[in-house]
This record gives structure tokens, sequence and C-alpha cells, in this order.
């Protein structure tokens, strides 16, 4: 409420200053925001709904008086008449209103309104007290599933009186599966265990109701492993949510998934009997370091970063794409410290077709555009819809958004309501009193980076975190507010620690990352936690990107792929280009890196992917490629036990159990097709199974 | 060698059909009746036929003869089955079938572009700032079909939403996710040898051969079996695509739906034998197979070279010929009361000509055909100016075509579905149905 208080202290005001009993910021826009008036599905957005427009969550309360007592003819608001107001006779429906009957004729919402038109639908007082927070009673709380529990919502004013606002509140859900909550407040839980976060809003503050909903039941204490100190902070989660994690899994195991995860590649048989016959004890973390330092890993990592970085071909042409991919790919692979990283794209210098960090902000040469895509690569913050009206899910306004934009510009910038000059300054921060005399974003750059800064380390460990395990501690990993609390707030905290200690090294987060339990647990589910996928109490199936499930597919079938426009990549993660044609990649979600958004990458599974995978040329013509692995190893391999496992190793980097070798040799002896034909269709099989499309 | 009833195997049946072999005997009709006994009377489908480019309004649907020569065009009007009803000379199949459609010839939008016009037509809404129209899909929106497969969801074995002969660039499911993409068919329907990719294995993995394949992928599928997939959301997803995939490709109804070579030749002749022909085609054997809509993506209607030849001689003959047939088809297999058919461009053309005799890109006024699915015959909503520039009366926009058509389909205009960061997307933005349509 800062801005509306010195706007309304700024402007010469015409109403009277006296003070009046119904004030229209403080009484009559929560009433407008409790019946949805204002939401941005209905009169809230941008244009409008039926030629009658309001602020989002009444965010500007001139123009929305304006809207009901100027516009529409006048006929909105009838002083010496109130019930022929049009804004009553709509809202209570005595004429046809799209949205409904919002206001029963003679209820206490109705004759407010109605008493307020009838003072003459005053603005009220400039100098009455403002909201300036909100919060919720109880914040937190335990329940059983199908309990129930009343929320109280308090507004604190600027005289620092408190007021029960409930009544005028609007309240949602995170997780409605868990716990569902109605209009009034009141929170129910399900069946199922869990947590969720039940947002309430009053104006525009937001308050959190934390529900944990522990699982039923007793968990027997299982002996799983404790590696370090990530298992320590997952476990006290679970060990509060009634659920026991999955042990720790076999070696086969983890060597694909670690494969997968750091490198986009399957581990060769040879690597894979290497390592299983291994017996040292610390023969993960070896494998670790080692994977850390191929060039796949630079490729996988690299292709991430440029998804997020906006590595655009037709944006930058293609020698400046290049260049600035090249750029990302030798950071990751020199493992550059994550802020200096940061700092060179933030604050880049140099002409884009010469400095290839530059190039970032050649992309996003708006910059309004800039502020958001720093915001949310870098910080894990949307601040999108701040540009235009207050975050209805967060604490962010326009002063913040204007404020990150006018980093990016050597222009004043105003604020778009105000009409005052916004100077400068990241998110959260105060604003300066002038533009700083040095360039705003180096001070950007270096305020990010600066221990204890509370977005930059945890948006970074997230981001690590999430692109290991398939799943971030905040998700989306972008997505940071007080509406989208993390899952274990503890374990983000220590990580970001972390990385801050170790100077933003990411490969010592991935190292420790990959040394809990918590990241080599089983995929395999027990009865306590088959129903979680937010707890990390288990390693969750995740499906590769398409360039690695391409990739993948490529090296277990021993036939490469080319690429339009990069004739020496090898691997669909060396292709820097995310606008070179390949139908198998776009049909697998490859993003065009149109937006900095890690949404952009689409994971969802199709029918038509599935189509592709089962019926498509490309697989077919790589699986009876006559030099490719199924021929060779149908030729190869001594016997058909021999071969079932060879294609065993091939695609899931381990032995078949006894009964697979079983079936297996029976389908290779008992079909009556040649030996290769047979070994094709195993292949076929094993290429199509969950184990081998989704990293566990 | 599995075998259905007919003693043909359907594999062996399918590509027969590419030599002609899988003639109307096959009992195409029976496994359609079958058909029609899952889709209940009050389904309505939609086919949208996009005249990529922007048709000319002058030049088909909205003739002024008595403009000036540099308007009115060489082309002349002609009576049709409607009595007081004239559109061009060169449509004279449309003619004798207009009592089976309506024109809206007061249709208008604000934008002459093609990329955001052609979303504002696919979708309904205007794009959002930030729009790029070179990505496919460019979509902030979703389209037709998207929303269509959102609210009534699929039936049989058949996607819900099937986009041919290719994709637009704004056909996509936007925030809906992949669930309500199109099931896109990258194939023309008109090619001798016209297959749906990937839909089977290659000639190789015979149907014995493939029903071996799928027991050994079942019998191989751990995770399927032991509950990884079942605890986890996509995996589980996937699973269950897996499922629709084989049912895709192994039930005979979809399979004979797609399988346009099992058509008789005369029908196929009357849609005429090219790309928007044998699509349109294409649309009523799929609709027929509980398809809930199917968008056609027909290029190239931007006539801003020789607008008279290229109508005259490709794209007005085609039109007459498949639109004609489409709307005779449907109501001959009682279809057309439960489908609603739309011809639009994304806007239409300059009344005035250019130099190179043709015309360019005009939003502000052009006709968009419907009939089907309730919609009345013979109505013409609106007119325009005497230059064919402007509505005059009744304007009419994407918002309210958007409204009539789900509207007509049993969908609530006013509902609104959520966008994944909570906020709520109504499906149609403000838009009111036409009610002199229905």
């Amino acid at each position: 409420m800062i801005i509306t208080v010195a706007l309304l202290l700024l402007t010469p005001c015409s109403m009277e200053a006296a003070a009046e009993p119904i004030h229209f910021e403080n009484d009559i826009l929560p009433i407008l925001g409790r019946h949805g008036c204002n939401s941005s599905g209905c009169h809230g957005k941008a244009e409008g709904q039926g030629g009658f427009k309001l602020s989002v969550l009444g965010s500007d309360p001139e123009a929305d008086l304006a809207a009901i007592i100027k516009e529409g003819r006048g006929r909105r608001v009838v002083p010496s008449a109130p019930d022929e107001s049009l804004l009553l006779r709509k809202a209570s429906g005595r004429v046809a209103h799209g949205g409904g009957v919002k206001l029963q004729a003679g209820a206490e919402d109705y004759a407010t309104v109605r008493s307020w038109i009838n003072a003459g639908a005053p603005m009220g007082s400039p100098d009455a007290p403002k909201v300036v927070s909100i919060r919720v009673v109880p914040e937190s709380g335990v329940m059983a599933p199908g309990a129930g529990q009343t929320l109280k919502v308090m507004a604190r004013f600027s005289d620092n009186r408190e007021k029960d606002v409930t009544r005028h509140a609007r309240f949602q859900s995170n997780a409605e599966a868990v716990a569902a909550v109605d209009a009034t407040g009141l929170v129910r839980t399900l069946e199922t265990p869990g947590e969720a976060a039940v947002m309430a809003g009053y104006l525009g503050e937001v308050a959190v109701f934390r529900v944990m909903v522990p699982r039923p039941g007793k968990v027997a204490a299982g002996a799983v492993p404790f590696l370090n100190e990530i298992d320590r902070l997952v476990d006290a989660k679970l060990a509060r949510l009634n659920i026991a994690p999955s042990g720790l899994c076999g070696d086969s195991e983890f060597l694909r998934r670690v494969h997968i995860d750091l490198c986009g590649v399957l581990p060769t048989p040879a690597a894979a009997r290497k390592f299983l016959a291994d017996t040292r004890p610390d023969k993960r973390v070896r494998l670790v370091d080692e994977l850390l330092q191929r060039p796949e890993h630079a490729d996988l990592w690299a292709m991430r970063w440029a998804d997020l970085l906006r590595v655009d071909r037709e944006a930058l042409g293609h020698q400046q794409a290049s260049l600035y991919h090249g750029w990302i790919r030798s950071a990751v692979a020199g493992n550059m410290p994550l802020d200096r990283f940061a700092k060179s794209i933030v604050a880049s210098d140099g002409p884009p077709t010469e400095v290839g960090p530059a190039n970032f902000l050649k992309v996003l040469s708006k910059p309004g555009d800039a502020a958001s895509a720093v915001s949310q690569v870098f910080l894990g913050v949307r601040i999108t819809c701040a540009e235009c009206h207050h975050h209805p899910f967060d604490k962010w306004r326009q002063s913040d958004y204007h404020g990150m934009a006018a980093h990016f510009t050597a222009s004043a910038v105003s604020h778009p309501r105000t009409r005052k000059v916004v100077h400068p300054h990241p998110l959260g921060a105060e604003m300066p009193t002038e533009r700083p005399k040095e360039e705003p974003r180096v001070l950007l750059a270096e305020w990010m980076a600066t221990p204890g800064n509370p977005y930059f380390s945890r948006n970074l460990a997230n981001r690590i975190w999430a692109w290991m395990t398939g799943r971030g501690i905040v998700e989306p990993v972008d997505d940071f507010r007080a509406t989208n609390p993390p899952v274990n707030p503890e374990l983000l905290d220590f990580l970001a620690l972390r990385l801050e200690e170790s100077r933003f090294d990411a490969r010592s987060l991935i190292r420790l990352v990959a040394a809990s339990r918590v990241y080599q647990a089983s995929a395999a589910p027990n009865e306590t936690n088959k129903l979680d996928e937010r707890n990390f109490s288990r390693s969750y199936l995740r499906r590769p990107e398409a360039e690695v499930t391409l990739d993948i597919i490529c090296q277990a079938l021993g036939v490469g792929e080319k690429f339009q426009g990069s004739p020496l990549a090898e691997r669909a993660t060396q292709v820097w280009d995310s606008k070179a044609r390949h139908e198998f990649l776009k049909k697998f979600g490859r993003p065009s890196r149109v937006t900095a958004c890690e949404c952009e990458r689409t994971k969802d599974p199709s029918v038509a992917q599935v189509l592709s995978l089962l019926n498509s040329s490309l697989v077919h013509d790589k699986l009876s490629h006559d030099g490719g692995t199924v021929a060779r190893l149908a030729e190869a391999s001594g016997n058909d036990a021999r071969l079932v496992e060879d294609l065993y190793m091939v695609f899931l980097s381990r032995q078949p159990t006894p009964a697979e070798s079983a079936s297996g040799r029976d389908y290779l002896s008992g079909r009556g097709r040649s030996r290769r034909a047979a070994a094709e269709d195993l292949a076929w099989a094993l290429l199509n199974s969950g184990e081998f499309l989704f990293n566990h | 060698m599995r075998r259905f009833c007919d003693g043909l195997n359907r594999r062996d049946g399918l590509r027969a059909g590419v030599a002609g072999l899988f003639g109307s005997a096959i009992g195409l009709p029976g496994v359609l009746r079958a058909a029609d006994q899952s889709r209940s009377k009050r389904d309505v489908s939609l086919i949208f036929v996009f005249l990529h480019g922007g048709q000319s309004q002058l030049d088909t649907f909205d003739l002024k003869p008595d403009a000036p020569a540099e308007f009115r065009g060489e082309f002349k009007p002609m009576s049709t089955r409607v009595p007081g009803l004239q559109i061009c000379e060169r449509l004279p199949k449309m003619a004798g079938c207009a009592d089976r459609y309506s024109l809206i010839r007061s249709f208008r939008h604000h934008n002459s572009d093609h990329g955001p016009a052609d979303h504002y037509m696919l979708t309904g809404y205007f794009p959002a700032a930030g729009f790029n129209p070179s990505l496919s899909p460019n979509n902030t929106r979703p389209s037709a079909g998207a929303v269509v497969s959102r609210m009534l969801g699929g039936a049989g074995a058949v996607p819900a939403y099937v986009a041919l002969p290719k994709m637009h660039p704004s056909g996509g499911s936007a925030f809906l996710g992949a669930n309500h993409a199109p099931f896109v068919i990258e194939a023309d329907p008109s090619a001798p040898n016209f297959n749906v990719p990937d839909l089977l294995p290659p000639v190789a993995v015979s149907g014995d051969r493939l029903g071996d394949r799928r027991r050994l992928l079942e019998t191989i599928d751990n995770f399927q079996r032991n509950g990884e997939a079942a605890a986890n959301a996509h995996a589980g997803a996937a699973g269950a695509f897996r499922q629709r995939a084989f049912g895709l490709m192994t039930s005979p109804k979809a399979k004979a739906a797609f399988d346009i070579h099992s058509e008789p030749a005369k029908v196929r002749d009357e849609y005429g034998r090219n790309t928007l022909g044998q699509s349109c085609l294409m649309a009523r054997r799929l609709v027929e197979a509980g398809v809930r809509c199917v968008t056609i993506d027909h290029s190239n209607w931007d006539t801003h070279d020789e607008n008279f030849k290229v109508l005259r001689e490709t794209l007005l003959p085609a039109f007459d010929s498949a639109m004609s047939a489409l709307f005779k088809d449907l109501a001959d297999r009682g279809l057309l009361d439960s489908t609603i058919v739309v011809a639009s461009g994304e806007f239409g053309r300059t009344p005035r000509i250019n130099k190179n005799a043709g015309r360019d890109h005009w939003g502000p006024a052009f006709t968009v055909l419907l009939g089907g699915g309730g919609i009345k015959g013979g109505v013409v909503v609106g007119k325009t100016n005497e230059r064919a520039e402007r509505p005059v009366s009744d304007p009419v926009g994407p918002e309210d075509l958007y409204a009539t058509m789900f509207s007509l389909m049993g969908i609530d205009p006013k509902a609104e579905v959520h966008m994944p960061d909570g906020r709520p997307a109504a499906i149609v933005n403000n838009g009111k149905v036409i009610s002199e349509l229905t």
C-alpha cells in the first residue's frame, strides 16, 4: 500500500477530507474482492468485462472509483436512489449479470455498498489508516485426514490496529487433494496425506496457512542408511509425515541414474561391468567425480542453461547464437563459479558479436523483458504480473517490477500509475533516492551474490537439485513465493548455504547431492511412500529431456543421428540450435527458447510420442540397421542367454533376472523367426519399457 | 496369424487399401455403424476448415457486381437454392446446396497480419503480448480443438482432436497441456500412398509379430507391474498413453477411420482428388468414428498475385467440390445435425484490386461459412457496404464465432479453465451467441 499512500498524499484531492464512515478502499474494495468482481477472470482482466473494468484485486483504487462513478454514463451509482444504481442492480441480479448474483439485496455487503452510494460514493479520507499486512490464524497446523479447521484473517492497519477481515478474505489451496478450503475459510483435509499451503488474500496482501496431514498408521523403523546431512533433513520431514523412505538403490540403478542425470548418456556395457565388479566402498563417489569431468556433462548442463538463457538462432542469428552457446558451454566445462557466471550475463559489457554472454540482453532488449527474465532465471521469482498490477499471489508491486526494469535501461523509468520516476533497485530492496552513479547492472549482480541474499543461492541450489532429482524443493523451480513454499525449507536453506560457502561451486553441490542416500534411494515405492511425489522419500521416475531420450536411443541401438545445421554434432545435447528441424525432438518437447521459463520444456507424455517410439522409422531403421547394436550382438553373442544378457546390459545397464533371462531365451528361440529378427523384437520391447524411457 | 471376423487381417487390409483392394465390400459401413452406437446423438463434433492465407469475400460469398471494376473483380454472382441468396458463379455446387449452410457476411476483426489474425481465428483470442508467430505451436491460448478436447474429452480409441494434413502453428493446446494437443496427421490424404505416420510399424513387423512384441513388452515392463508407474504421475500417464496408442493401432474402428483408401472411388472423386477434398473426406470419416474436432489447415489462399486466375483454376473448384461433398455426405449419413462445419480464413482480402491483379490482407470485413450441428441453413447474417469494405450491420467477431460453436456443442461459453499458475481463463473471451443462426 506504500504506493497508494504516497499517491494519496501527493495528489491534490478534491474529495472531502472529513472522515467518512465508509471508506472506498477499506470498505468497498474488500467487498468487490471477496465476491470475485475484480478477479483476473472477470472485471479485473485487462479488457474488463461487459465494458466495466476494475483493477486486479483493487490495486488501483482511484481508477476503480473513477470506473464506478464516472464511466457507464453515470448509471453505475445513483446517490439519490441507491437501489437504482446499476452496480447494485447487476450485482444483486435484478438486471441480467453474466457473473450471476453476487450481493443479495438486503444482506450486509449489499447494505454497505448501498450506504456508501447513498453517501455520494466518496473515496473517503486520505488520512484513513491503510492495511499494511495480514496474517492467518493459525499459521500452520497438523491435521488428521477428514478434519476441519476454520481460519481467521487479521489485517493490520497503518495505525497498528488489527481487525478481523475473514469475511472479506479470499482463500485458495495449492493442493486440493490434500486440503480444500471454502469461501468462508474453512479448511477440510481429505484422505490424501501430505501438505498444503492455503493462501488467504485481502486487498493486495497475502498470507499462508500451512497444513500437514501425516499418513495415518504405523511406520516400521526401517534400516535406511544415513550418508550425509541431506538425509537427516529429508528424513526429519518424512518422520513428521509418518512416511518411511525407500532404501538405497543397487549399483546398476545408481550407475545408470547418474550417467543420465549428469551426462545424458547411458553407461556402456563395458563400463557397467567394470563398475559392478568394483568392490571399493567409495566407488559411487568416484564415479560422480569422473562423470563431472566428461565433455558430455558440459554438453547436457550447457543445454539446460541455454534453454533458460535464450540461445535462440532466430533472435540472434547463427554466428552470435553459436558464440553465446560456446561461452555457456565453456563456462560449464570450466565449472565457472555461478556468481561469476550470472554477473557475466547480467552485467555483460561489450558488443554481442564478440562477447558471448552479452547476447542475453540482446535477446531481451526491452528493459521489462530483461527484468522478468533475470528475476525468473537467477532469482526464481516471477514478477511479470507486477508489470500491470500487484502480483495476486505474492508481495510484488508495480514499483518492484519497474525498479528491476530500470537496471536495464539508461532512460528514466516511471511508475505507470503514479508517473513518478522509479530508480533501479533489486527485488524487495529499498529504492534509492537517486539513480546510482555506478552501472546499475553491476550493482544488481553484486547484490544477487551477496551472502544471505534470499533468492539467488536458493534458486540455484533448487535448480541443481531439480536437475538431479527431477523435482525442485520449490516446484515449479522458478516460482518462489510465499504462497508456493518449499516442501523442505531446512533442506533448501542448507543447500543454499553450502553453495554460498563453496563460493558458488556448482560441482561441489552436485557431489554433495549425489553422495546422499536421498539421491541414491531406490525407485521402488513402499507402502508408506507410494503416494508421495514431493518429499523425496524415494527416487522419482523422470523422463529425460527430448535430446537425451533421442541420444540414449541412438546410443543403445548403435546408430547415430544427423542434425540439420550441426554437421559435427554426434548427440542431440550438442546441438545448440533449438530451431534446427527435428520431428522427434519437437514431439518430445524440446523448447524453442522463447521464454526464460523452465516450463517451456515440456515433459508431458503424449500418444504421438508413444506411437513414435513404437512405430517410427527413426526407431525401426536404427533397430534393423546392419551396423547397429542388434545386428552386431545377434552375430557376436555366443548363445541365447548371452544375447539376452547383452541386450539387458545395453538398454538397462543390468543383468536380467533369471526369470527375465528365461523368457528372453524362450522368445529368441520359440517364435520361428531369425535370431536377428527375434533380437530386434526383444530390443524393441526393452526400448519401449518404462525402465528404459524413464530415469529412475 | 490373428485374423478378424471378416477373415482379413486388419493390417493387411490397411496396406492393401493402398493397392485398392480394400474396397467398400470390406464392410466399413458395418464397422462405422458400430461406431454410431457409441456416439450419442447429443454429441456434436466440429470440422474447422481453415482457409490459410485468407479467402477473398468479394470473389466467393459477398459479391458486389455494382461496385467499380477495380473492386468487383471478374466473377459474376449466381443464384442459389435459397431464394434471394447469390454467391460466386465459380461455386456452382455450393449454390446447389446453399440451404445446408449459412453465411456471416459481417464478420470482422481489427488485424490484418497472418500470425496474430490466424491465432485470433483459431483460438477466439487475439494473441497475448510476446506472441511469436514463427513458433509452432505458438498458442498463447488453446485452439478450438484443444478446448473441445478439454471440455468434452475423447470417445473411444480415436483421439478427441485431430489436425490434418498438418497442424497450423496456432492449433496447439497452450496451457491445457499435452493431453489436449492435437493428434497430427502429418500427411496429405490425397497422396496415393497416404498413411498416418507412425500409426503402424514398418511392413516387416506383420500382425502376429506386432502381437508378439506387445506381449513381450508387457512381460518386460516391470515398472507397469511393480508399482513404479502407479507411484509416478508421468510414468503412469505414459502407460495410459501406450494403451491408447495400442488402441489406435489395433482398434478396427480407428484403423478403418484412418483408411481413406477404403472409401469408394466415386465418393473420393466427389470430394475432389486434391488435398482439400481428401482432407474433408478424412474429416468426415474421423467425425464418424468419434473424433470431436478436426481442423484442416488448407493453404494457400494468400492471393496477392493473380487472385482471379488462382481462384478460378485451383482454389474455387477444389473448395466447391470439397465443401459441397462434405455437406452432402454428412447429410446422407445423418451426421449433419451433429457436426458443425466452419470454413474461414484468418481474414478477407482488400476490396481494391492491386497492381498484380491480386488482393491483399483485409481484416475489416469477410465472410465466414457455417453449417450443420443445429445451425440453420440459408441464413445470411449482416451485410457489408457497397464495396465489401466493412459491415454495415450486425458486426460479428471471433469471440462470437467461438461462443456460437461451443454453445452448439453443449459447452458453456462462459466456462473457465485454470492455467497452471492458477489463473482462471475463460474459454471464450466474452462472445455472444449469434442468435440468427441457432
